[in-house]
């Protein structure tokens, strides 16, 4: 079984951004490098999913709403104008969070930690935030598409 | 015949995905938000194809087609299972099941249509029915009264597609010596600004045909028209039975 500490998360999650923007929404990002301090100010959207099993932690997507709009018109193929209430950038927000978890827990599977995915959870508003207590492995990957930056953030917390 | 199609999945946005992936394709898309809503039509309707997703809320894909394959009548139901997850094992979980064929998601609609082609016939849909189909849905008749029924979801694409039915409608209408036209906006939540330029160019198209146009609206959004200046003289009432008389 593999041990958490030995997977190269920050590539694993790289791969599966590139792969849902280059896929769902025919949009290049670029992946930013080093560690990240810094947090998105204003509204922001949050879709998160957790996974539980062999090992446990959870997946989050972090967006302002105006990148969030720009990301659901690119999946429903329409102009960001035309995407008109929040509920339709939950629901992509939602989606992406599922399957980027979903890639994750296919690679853990098979690495030897098989768990379960729980379904996408969204948090939304300008002044909060979201902890996470007592992982052990923890990556924070920011990507940039047109000006605008969002985060993806992986906490793992044991092999049980 | 039209194929009958059945996307189950609790995302709005993948159903969408769907639904236009189908769309040049001679079918009938329906939709449910998860597995016992999917049950529940398929039951009905004995889809020719289904498109399941695994992760959902209420009951999951894998248990909606774990119930599909224990019943007789639907058990033949071709099915292409939509999931997140490509890792081997559950891969091969969800093929021992019985699926036809699976797409991992992220996916593109072509990818999706491939699948479907080698499981079952799908005929291009003629133009014709297309765009038929497309002006059915918004144009109904009551009697001697031409409706156009505006969806709740009226965006800039659901205009467009409108405005490009109403030149034949109006034309339709002249030929066929109707003068009445209701606009339905009950189903509308509120005024956006492309369903205010779409009654803007009702308005004047129907002045040069002597069509009249009353519009049916919730109170609240009849307020918002007659806040335009260039609505607020349009007749607005409550009710089709209100605007029938007002007639």
């Amino acid at each position: 079984m593999s041990e958490i500490g030995t997977l190269d998360l920050k590539k694993l999650i790289g791969n599966a951004v590139d792969e849902v923007f280059e896929t769902m929404l025919s949009m290049e990002v670029e992946l930013l490098k080093g560690d990240f301090d810094i947090s998105l100010n204003g509204d922001r959207i949050v879709g998160s999913v957790s996974f539980a099993g062999k090992v446990m932690g959870s997946i989050r997507i972090e967006v302002n709403t105006d990148f969030g709009r720009l990301i659901t018109a690119g999946m429903l193929g329409m102009e960001p104008e035309e995407v008109e209430g929040t509920e339709e950038i939950y629901d992509v927000i939602g989606e992406m969070s599922n399957m980027i978890g979903g890639d994750l827990k296919s690679r853990l599977c098979d690495s030897g930690l098989p768990c379960e995915l729980s379904i996408p959870s969204i948090t939304s508003g300008k002044d909060f935030t979201i902890e996470a207590k007592d992982w052990v492995k923890h990556e924070k990957l920011g990507f940039r598409h047109q000006g605008h930056i969002g985060f993806l953030e992986v906490f793992m917390k044991r092999d049980v | 015949m039209p194929l009958k199609v059945l996307t189950v999945d609790d995302s709005k946005t993948i159903r969408m995905i769907v639904k236009k992936a189908f769309k040049p394709f001679d079918c009938l898309i329906s939709e449910a938000e998860n597995g016992v809503e999917g049950l529940a039509f398929a039951a009905k309707e004995k889809p020719d194809l289904i498109v399941l997703d695994i992760t959902m809320p209420v009951m999951n894909g894998i248990e909606m087609l774990t119930k599909l394959k224990e019943d007789p009548v639907l058990k033949e139901v071709p099915v292409i299972m939509l999931t997140a997850e490509s890792g081997k094992d559950n891969v091969l979980k969800i093929v021992k099941m019985g699926v036809n064929d699976y797409v991992v998601k992220p996916f593109k609609g072509e990818q999706l249509i491939e699948r479907a082609k080698a499981i079952v016939s799908l005929e291009p849909k003629k133009e014709e029915s297309r765009v038929n189909d497309s002006a059915k849905q918004y144009f109904p008749k009551d009697g001697d009264i031409q409706r156009l029924v505006i969806p709740g979801k009226a965006d800039r694409p659901v205009i467009a597609d409108i405005e490009g039915h109403l030149d034949p409608k109006i034309k339709e209408m002249a030929d066929s010596g109707m003068q009445k036209f209701v606009l339905d906006l009950s189903q509308v939540g509120g005024i956006n600004v492309s369903l205010v330029k779409l009654i803007i160019t009702m308005k004047e198209k129907f002045q040069k045909q002597d069509i009249r146009m009353r519009i049916v609206a919730p109170s609240d959004v009849g307020k918002e028209l007659k806040e335009f200046q260039e609505t607020s003289e349009i007749a607005v009432d409550e009710s089709i039975e209100q605007a029938s008389q007002a007639f």
